[in-house]
């Protein structure tokens, strides 16, 4: 997991030697007519490790000092509590996030075909977990399922330098 | 290339959506949940990992769209070292004389700029009913940028494309996990020949950021994103297309119209090329309540490479149309801005739909047509408003 975050991390815009993007950025946010659209960033500090992480990093960062509204959500998100979060956790969260899971809405089907494929991509899910895992996947994220409701993202200020 | 002047030039049109909507901006964006994403201004996350933000339609109000509001689509991890000084382009295959580019050398090539309506195939997707499995994009996977640098073509003829060359294959710098299968694509040749084929370093008057695909990518003009290849390190002549996962069995369509839910053969798909015709609502926001007076719907059409024709409003659910206005910045492959000054004569519920025709005579359709990726979603656009 760590590896994950600090790849995500590093792979940041400010990790580039590319300094004219950033000129780019706060450009083109200083130009949009609409550059802070209702948005209130609360004062709301998640104490798990790897936000603490993140604010130790994002304060090395070149835009700490722009970084002073710490985000409400965490970056990543969870997948849901069940027997099998662990293993899909595992499974699924070393190459993509759980956002990409959370937003689906699948018939069983469905899901035993995106489990099989993703374990031909190299998902490690053991036999024995197959079924457990296209259960767990198909009965949190049927289509019978309330929509998800992505976050925002609040970082045209700290990324822009407006 | 632009100067930033002329670039606030072109967003100056901006002002006018602003000021023609100005209580819908306050209230526009749910008090949800925000994450912290350096640069990315007000967009929804659909996915950090891999990095996948879309636009929220009520900034489709500039002709330009700002780069921090622009769609990033990603299928794999963005590359976590880019060094201007050390990347490489190479050009090889079915070619006289293999090439390597550097940015410099790019630089030194003429430039050429072409404004592009930029929309990933699968743009619409959780629209569709019988849901299907990929990113679930609202409506904001879309942007309009002037993409800047050497034409493809260009680079191609000073490499001698062999008369066997019929296709051109794109590597970026992407890094794969796992054992997933590299984001390699093709483009036939006469395409890649187009001279508005680009090998984009640019964006907007200024280098591509790295969500974009820094320091080169491809710019398909008028052709889904997927065609786009960010991050670019190889562009190699083909005798054919390339045979790669995402050429075969993804970014196909059927060739007949199916029912949702159906299960289609390979054999019975082509490939997804160039956008549909299409038009969004960019105001008043769906679900919305507005008090009685002038109303501005507007938003923006595209349709590929083809040319946007017309665009109709309806404010009674479909059973009336009447013209919207289309405003004035234009260009080959990038949409039209349009608004329509509306009063409702009482109050109530509203239902507002949009419809583009395009210059081929493809109007979009009443119903989604359904495709078992959920790809080219372009039915009439609506939003459901209250007037009291």
């Amino acid at each position: 997991m760590f590896r994950n975050l600090f790849r995500d991390l590093f792979s940041a815009p400010e990790k580039l030697k590319m300094r004219s993007n950033v000129e780019e950025r706060r450009f083109s946010a200083a130009s949009s007519p609409i550059h802070d659209p209702g948005f209130s960033p609360r004062d709301h500090i998640c104490c798990s490790g790897i936000f603490l992480v993140l604010l130790v990093l994002t304060a090395a960062s070149p835009f700490s000092a722009q970084a002073q509204q710490p985000s409400r959500a965490s970056v990543t998100a969870d997948l849901p509590a069940g027997p099998m979060q662990a293993k899909a956790t595992t499974a699924c969260l070393e190459c993509h996030e759980a956002r990409i899971i959370l937003q689906q809405r699948l018939s069983k089907a469905a899901w035993t075909k995106e489990v099989d494929k993703m374990t031909k991509w190299g998902a490690v899910v053991d036999p024995t977990d197959r079924d457990a895992l296209i259960e767990y996947l198909s009965t949190n994220f049927s289509p019978d399922k309330p929509a998800y409701a992505p976050p925002r993202t609040s970082g045209g200020k700290t990324g822009s330098g407006r | 290339m632009n100067s930033r002047r002329s670039f606030l030039k072109q967003i100056s049109g901006a002002a006018f959506a602003a000021a023609a909507a100005p209580s819908i901006l306050a209230w526009a964006l749910p008090q949800g949940q925000s994450v912290e994403f350096p640069g990315e201004d007000g967009m929804i996350l659909r996915s950090f990992r891999f990095v996948d933000l879309e636009s929220p339609v009520e900034y489709f109000n500039t002709w330009l769209t700002p780069v921090p509001h622009f769609f990033v689509r990603n299928h794999m991890h963005e590359p976590s070292e880019l060094d201007a000084h050390d990347w490489r382009l190479s050009l090889g295959g079915e070619v006289d004389k293999p090439l390597t580019l550097s940015l410099a050398d790019l630089s030194k090539i003429e430039t050429h700029s072409v404004v592009n309506t930029l929309e990933c195939a699968g743009n619409g997707r959780s629209l569709h009913r019988h849901q299907v499995p990929g990113i679930q994009w609202g409506k904001g996977a879309v942007g309009t940028a002037r993409f800047s640098g050497p034409r493809l073509g260009d680079v191609l003829q000073r490499a001698g494309v062999k008369p066997t060359g019929k296709h051109v294959m794109f590597r970026g710098l992407d890094e794969v996990p796992g054992k997933v299968p590299p984001f390699i694509r093709s483009i036939p040749i006469e395409k890649a020949l187009d001279a508005d084929t680009l090998i984009a370093t640019h964006m907007n008057g200024f280098p591509l950021t790295k969500h974009h695909g820094f320091p080169a990518r491809a710019l398909v003009p008028g052709w889904i994103g997927a065609a786009s290849c960010k991050w670019l390190t190889e562009i190699k002549v083909l005798e054919a297309e390339f045979v790669g996962n995402f050429m075969s069995p993804a970014y196909r369509l059927p060739n007949q119209p199916v029912q949702p839910g159906d299960a289609v053969k390979p054999e019975d798909t082509h490939p997804v090329t160039a956008l549909n015709v299409k038009s969004v609502i960019a105001g008043p926001a769906d679900g919305s309540s507005l008090s009685a007076g002038k109303v501005s719907v507007h938003g923006a059409a595209w349709a590929g490479e083809a040319d946007i024709a017309r665009v109709e409003i309806s404010t009674d659910a479909g059973a009336t149309w009447n013209p919207a206005k289309l405003r004035q910045e234009q260009a080959h492959y990038a949409w039209r801005l349009w608004t329509y000054d509306w009063k409702p004569g009482k109050s109530g519920d509203y239902t507002i739909l949009s419809r583009a025709t395009d210059s081929q005579g493809r109007t979009q359709p009443s119903a989604p047509v359904w495709n078992p990726s959920g790809y080219l979603y372009n039915a009439v656009d609506q939003v459901k408003i209250h007037v009291s």
